[in-house]
């Protein structure tokens, strides 16, 4: 522990303005994909153990997209869309045939497409690492507020997964097919009978649900290396985020995934080889403390 | 701790084929007779996952010294094959790989490519069997310079953890002593080659230059995907100069990460590991004056043969060589040589040979390179530091480090460690 | 009895084991396939018991292989333990290790179940990973496991070491089969197919599975243990995910339902994964090709639908 350091930090704007903006976008990033983690669990009843490779998919498709269009936003929509449409593939054609199965089956399937999927990237874009790189026209010097740094390309990533976030809140709160979503994940059998078709809510929940976690893979492509098997750490994470949301509840995500994001940035400062620690620390006095996390439903 | 106890050292027959064939040199080589049979070279590697690049370029610099030395008429018409496996940088699969190609397929030398885990594996392999074996991506420094990892048919065809450290503590001391920096930081990935590599550059520095203070220090896991939290840490802590031993796509994630933040207008960045090109044509922005040490570059040490090397691999393959791959090149060289020195196959007498053996290079750094007799390791290859520029050449203004220095140093360190 | 019939069973295979390494069939490639099975088998066998048996879906199993793996070889270059005492010790710390995942992991549904026990493995893979001065980090225990000779056993041989591996694994298997047979046994089946009932019943759904959770990784501790043998080492790769999905593989290609199963799934995957090695470097496209087909086809392991199938036709026969 360098709780000096700490509290040297948390003392002067500078520090904290730093901290805080980057916990914020690191734990944006994290929410995308853990939300559709989420999303996907509370509706379909499904831990969907591959969603790390749509965050993967998500990267390589804008990577490709990049490469064609020099354009980031072309390249953030067709990771988005890339990862959606494989994800309605995957749950139509795989997923769909063992509902109702136990959980041992959807692991299997999960675990056979993380392989496949893995394989397939290294066959078409090659075995090495790829990287975007930062888009020119974000390459700005970072802006300097009270001493503290927050990077142009940061800011960027924040506004836009806000604005996602928030169009999900939405979407999820104030629409019919949110409402349909809602309370297809409380009651299925109801929302069948009255006539709601639940495949086509099963398959459009997946298909958002791995377009966020596309998202996620491509808004960071600049940043992070793209690489085979990159969704493994992605994925541990982003359980560790659900689990202290509470599975199934997009708010809980929320607040734990801008959590997380604050230990790590904090955590680097004041207790610097316990970050990793310290999420799992997190989780297990969630899980004894409040076994349905922040944001879940007892019971 | 106790030596194994092994009931000495079981050869298992070799197919026969060594003695069969080399009876019958002096036929000519063409007409109705039969093929010779092949001297099979076993290579467990990684050829899948995150570092799928190592067995990648390993195997293609094999591939072209191979074929070169086929075309050359292999040993008396015996020509080399490769046998290469993925092991998937599992350690039980690539001890399960050497003993099979051993036993089952009838290897009659290893080639390991594995990293430096999966190397130990086939290192204990090789311990029992006997077989000969070069080691061509393990830098950890105690495969080699531990006497207890130590036995007569294992040797290590690589550059070599603590050499690099002692040349690029040296320019760094250099560097920091022109420019006045004191206060270091560190970012280095939290396993055995970071830590040690990490330890050891500061060691060296700190003992060229004892001005040098390192002020803080900062480990993300290996793999990890994102360095934020690292990079607002070494912001926080103003460090007039950074060291780093991130590699590859963990190295290129930081450089776009921390270039960014501004980090590297604030800080001089020493990173051992940027000059290999795979890591240099993934930067997209390389910002200037990046330190860094060699892995492989065409143009240094700037001769014909490194050149020559550089191009056919690009030709064949249609990107540049790694590190890997003039390791691996210079691991068949070193074989080719021996086997047609010896004039056969048996183990003793490749192993004896290979002791002590130098051989011309254009990897080397006065144009040769040693397989050292004590201890069984690569010597004399070129090692040196430069500043990165955007373009191809990529890295410029390098400076080579001294030999005679590195082997005094050296020297001295493992009798600290109780090696010596 | 059910015991004795058990251990004869288990004798007879023993005896076909060491009699086929001493005739014929002394070939390295088969002595190292024997190791193989034995340490794979018997850490499917035991993952089983919470799969099969259990109904708890554990995505976290390989890390009591790492700490069975990491606990003895770190003993034995201690040099000062025989290798019985230290498979004892090694068993134990495993033990531990299970008790305490176990006590924060069974409490919760299936789900959370899967991915916490995933979870606490990959925090074990990180610590071995940066703990170098315990471990040496990704290197591994170096320099070799000592492997002196007890009871006459020279384990530094291979062929030795194939048979004590079939040893442990028949060992193990009978003693996991008096615990299925047991009222415990009976009361884990209870809890996985009708937890109300079971409640009702006044069982505690958290002591039984938290038993059952200790115990599996204890006999995965064991099979650890064989590896850090066969390898005369201990890798963080021990721990990793892969491992564990390479097991519940093997458990789906044998089945669940029958005792054996998973024994017959470990011999079909180190087969099949043999070859694909050796035929491709596409490994993982090959292999999740292979488990979809399995999984979306049959729906269950190849030697339930064999058995039913069986069974099925035994019923139509008067």
């Amino acid at each position: 522990m360098e709780l000096t350091e700490l509290t040297e930090c948390v003392t002067s704007l500078s520090c904290v303005v730093t901290q805080v903006a980057a916990g914020l976008t690191i734990g944006m990033l994290l929410f995308l994909v853990a939300s559709g983690l989420t999303l996907i669990f509370g509706v379909l009843g499904l831990v969907n153990f591959a969603h790390g490779s749509f965050y993967m998919m998500g990267a390589y498709f804008a990577l490709a997209a990049y490469g064609v269009t020099n354009s980031f936003a072309m390249a953030v929509l067709a990771g988005t869309l890339g990862a959606a449409l494989l994800g309605l593939l995957f749950e139509r054609f795989l997923l769909s045939r063992i509902y109702g199965q136990d959980v041992l089956m959807q692991l299997l399937v999960c675990y056979g497409i993380i392989l496949i999927l893995d394989d397939v990237v290294k066959i078409v874009w090659g075995a090495d690492f790829r990287s975007m790189g930062v888009p020119d026209a974000f390459r700005q010097p970072p802006f300097l507020i009270g001493g503290g740094i927050i990077p142009y390309f940061y800011a960027i990533l924040f506004g836009i997964t806000a604005l996602i976030a928030a169009g999900l809140a939405y979407g999820m709160g104030r629409t019919r097919f949110g409402r349909t979503v809602r309370a297809a994940a409380i009651n299925p059998g109801m929302v069948g009978a009255l006539g709601i078709n639940t495949t086509i809510i099963y398959a459009a929940v997946f298909a958002i649900g791995a377009g966020l976690a596309g998202a996620a893979g491509a808004l960071s492509a600049p940043i992070r290396s793209v690489v085979a098997g990159a969704g493994v750490s992605i994925l541990i994470e982003s359980f560790i985020v659900t689990v202290i949301g509470g599975m199934g509840s997009i708010g809980g995500a929320l607040a734990a995934s801008i959590i997380l994001g604050l230990t790590r940035s904090f955590g680097s400062i004041g207790f610097p080889l316990f970050v990793e620690g310290a999420m799992f620390v997190i989780m297990a006095l969630v899980l004894i403390l409040r076994p349905s996390g922040l944001g879940g439903r007892r019971g | 701790m106790s030596d194994s106890t092994k009931a000495g050292l079981r050869r298992r027959g070799l197919l026969g084929a060594a003695g069969a064939t080399a009876a019958i040199t002096g036929f000519p080589r063409l007409g109705f007779t039969q093929p010779r049979q092949p001297i099979k070279v076993g290579v467990p590697t990684i050829l899948s996952g995150r570092v799928a690049q190592l067995g990648i370029s390993s195997r293609n610099a094999m591939q072209i010294e191979v074929d070169a030395f086929n075309a050359a008429g292999g040993l008396d018409g015996r020509p080399i094959e490769l046998v290469v496996r993925d092991s998937r940088g599992t350690p039980a699969e690539a001890a399960r790989l050497a003993r099979e190609m051993i036993t089952s397929e009838g290897c009659e030398f290893l080639l390991d490519a594995e990293a430096s885990g999966g190397g130990f594996a086939v290192h204990e392999v090789v311990r029992e069997t006997g077989t000969v074996t070069l080691h061509i991506n393990s830098e950890t420094s105690s495969l080699t310079a531990d006497p207890r990892q130590r036995f007569w048919n294992a040797f290590r065809v690589a550059r070599q953890g603590v050499h690099d450290s002692i040349a690029g503590g040296h320019y760094a001391a250099q560097v920091a002593r022109q420019r006045n920096l004191r206060r270091w930081m560190t970012i280095s990935p939290d396993y055995a080659y970071g830590r040690d590599t990490t330890a050891e550059f500061v060691e060296f520095a700190r003992s060229f230059n004892s001005d040098i203070q390192v002020t803080g220090e900062t480990w993300p896991r290996l793999f990890q995907p994102d360095y934020t939290e690292n990079i607002t840490r070494l912001s926080q802590g103003r460090p007039q100069a950074i060291y780093s031993c991130l590699w590859a796509g963990d190295l290129v994630t930081f450089v776009e990460q921390a270039s960014i933040f501004g980090l590297f207008a604030q800080s001089q960045f020493f990173a051992v590991n940027m000059a290999d090109y795979t890591t240099l044509q993934q930067v997209r922005n390389l910002p200037r004056g990046v330190h860094s040490g060699n892995r492989y570059l065409k143009n240094f040490p700037d001769v014909p043969g490194n050149l020559a090397f550089a191009n056919e691999y690009n030709r064949r393959f249609n990107v540049f060589p790694t590190n890997w791959s003039w390791q691996a090149a210079t691991g068949v060289r070193l074989l080719t040589t021996a086997l047609r020195q010896v004039g056969g196959t048996d183990p003793r007498a490749v192993a004896a040979k290979l002791k002590g053996m130098t051989i011309e290079s254009p990897f080397g750094a006065e144009g040769s390179v040693t397989m050292r007799a004590e201890d069984q390791t690569l010597v004399g290859y070129a090692i040196g530091w430069g500043t990165t520029v955007s373009q191809d050449p990529f890295v410029e203004n390098m400076q080579k480090a001294d030999w005679a220095m590195i082997l005094r140093l050296e020297a001295e360190w493992k009798r600290a460690k109780g090696w010596g | 009895m059910g015991f004795a019939r058990d251990a004869g069973w288990a004798l007879a295979a023993l005896a076909v084991f060491i009699g086929l390494e001493f005739i014929g069939l002394r070939s390295a490639g088969f002595v190292d396939f024997v190791i193989r099975f034995a340490t794979f088998g018997l850490l499917a066998l035991s993952l089983n018991l919470l799969i099969g048996t259990a109904g708890l879906v554990s995505f976290g199993h390989a890390a009591y292989f790492g700490m069975g793996a990491y606990a003895f070889g770190l003993l034995m270059q201690t040099g000062q333990w025989s290798i019985p005492a230290a498979i004892l010790a090694a068993l134990a710390a495993t033990a531990l290790l299970a008790l305490v995942v176990g006590a924060l992991c069974v409490r919760l549904s299936e789900i959370y179940f899967a991915f916490l026990t995933l979870a606490f493995q990959m925090l074990l893979y990180s610590v071995i990973l940066s703990w170098i001065s315990l471990t040496g980090g990704d290197q591994g225990l170096m320099g070799g496991i000592p492997k002196p000779v007890f009871l006459g056993i020279d384990l530094a041989r291979q062929e030795h070491l194939a048979a004590f591996g079939i040893f442990c694994l028949l060992v193990s298997a009978v003693i996991l089969r008096q615990v299925l047979r047991s009222p415990f046994g009976a009361a884990l089946r209870m809890l996985r197919d009708n937890p109300d009932r079971a409640a009702f019943v006044g069982l505690s759904v958290f002591r039984y599975r938290l038993a059952a959770f200790v115990i599996a990784g204890t006999f995965a501790g064991l099979a650890g243990v064989l590896m850090s043998l066969y390898v005369s080492g201990a890798f963080p790769t021990f721990a990793f995910w892969t491992t564990s999905g390479e097991a519940i593989f093997m458990i789906m290609l044998g089945g669940v339902s029958v005792f054996l199963g998973p024994l017959v799934g470990t011999a079909i995957f180190l087969m099949l994964n043999d070859w694909i090695t050796a035929l491709t470097e596409h490994h993982g496209l090959f292999l999740g090709a292979i488990l979809l087909v399995i999984v979306l086809g049959l729906r269950k392991g190849l030697l339930d639908v064999i058995v039913e199938h069986w069974r099925a036709r035994k019923e139509k026969q008067p």
